[in-house]
């Protein structure tokens, strides 16, 4: 008996439903290594290291949940090119901001002056 | 069918009938979705510039916290997002039943987050005594937070009606693009709580 003839629209049904089925094993298996990442986020802020270490330990496995998540969840890595491109642009403005503004209000002349600081000044201002 | 038509049919990330390729319903999410990358940016900045000057009088983040509850609620969050990309990946494939609870546990998911944060807000301000107005922790802490939580209450809301929408059997294989759209919404509360779990949360144990 000769096997059913496959009708191109047959191949192509196959081929998307195959394409579905890799991506569900796909999304499962970054779901389970994103719970990872996060139980070791948790475990990562009571090693006894000292903070920077610590903190680029943290940095890192964000970045790598956050990449996973844009990538594959959001589909990124099969959309065009422009589409990440689009997004990097308001990520980059924000986290640039964000550098900007660390940068600014961490520089020392930034902390807020208290008031024991602001005495001498004050009875300055008096005598004068 | 045309060629045109058969690529779209087939992969549903592009459509040709628009001049870059991409359907305008996902370009306007991710054109939106860049803007509101700047908005979180700048309330996560305003957060963490306070830390870094406390003034006097303010409580310690560490004592008010609670790394349970949060880790719970960043967990439910990502199970939310699995499911959101499982029901946007059945309904390319014109399985409306999967999505349908797939989209459902999703709903679920969200609102536990949301149950978990009103949790946590209302202990904050009853047993803590951390409100919005009494330190500038609280200031920054409830408006980012807060802001973030709303964002989930918009996206629990849009997956509801989309919900109901699917009942009424217009919604088919042809309109996966308004699922993957709210899709992108859903992910990107999520991502914004991995960079808020971080620099909000864990940065405070260290």
């Amino acid at each position: 008996m000769s096997s059913p003839a496959t009708t191109p629209h047959d191949s192509t049904d196959a081929h998307g439903h195959d394409l579905a089925q890799n991506r569900f094993w796909i999304f499962t298996q970054i779901a389970m290594l994103l719970a990872v990442i996060t139980g070791l986020e948790l475990v990562t802020v009571y090693l006894p290291f000292v903070a920077w270490i610590l903190i680029t330990v943290l940095v890192v496995l964000s970045t790598v949940k956050f990449m996973f998540v844009i990538f594959y969840f959001m589909h990124l890595r099969w959309d065009k090119a422009f589409c990440t491109i689009l997004f990097f642009i308001g990520l980059v403005l924000a986290g640039g901001t964000m550098w900007a503004l660390l940068k600014l209000f961490g520089a020392e002349a930034s902390k807020p002056l208290t008031s024991a600081a602001l005495a001498p000044v004050a009875s300055e201002v008096r005598a004068a | 069918m045309s060629s045109h038509a058969a690529a779209a049919t087939l992969d549903p990330h592009d459509d040709p009938t628009t001049t870059t390729g991409i359907p305008n319903k996902k370009l306007l999410m991710w054109a939106f979705l860049a803007s509101d990358c700047m908005f979180f940016g700048c309330l996560i900045s305003t957060h963490l510039i306070y830390r870094l000057h406390p003034p006097p009088g303010t409580p310690s983040a560490r004592q008010v916290f609670s790394i349970e509850l949060t880790s719970f609620s960043t967990f439910i969050l990502l199970m939310s997002s699995l499911m959101m990309a499982l029901a946007v990946n059945a309904i390319q494939k014109g399985n409306l039943k999967s999505m349908r609870w797939s989209l459902l546990t999703t709903i679920f998911f969200g609102l536990i987050f949301l149950g978990c944060q009103v949790y946590e807000f209302r202990n904050f301000v009853f047993e803590k005594h951390l409100t919005i107005t009494n330190s500038i922790l609280g200031t920054t802490f409830f408006t980012l937070t807060g802001t973030h939580g709303l964002h989930v209450l918009i996206g629990v809301i849009w997956l509801t009606a989309m919900l109901i929408y699917s009942f009424t059997g217009r919604l088919t294989e042809k309109q996966s693009i308004d699922v993957e759209s709210m899709g992108l919404y859903w992910h990107f509360v999520d991502i914004v709580w991995i960079v808020i779990f971080t620099a909000v949360y864990l940065l405070e144990y260290i």
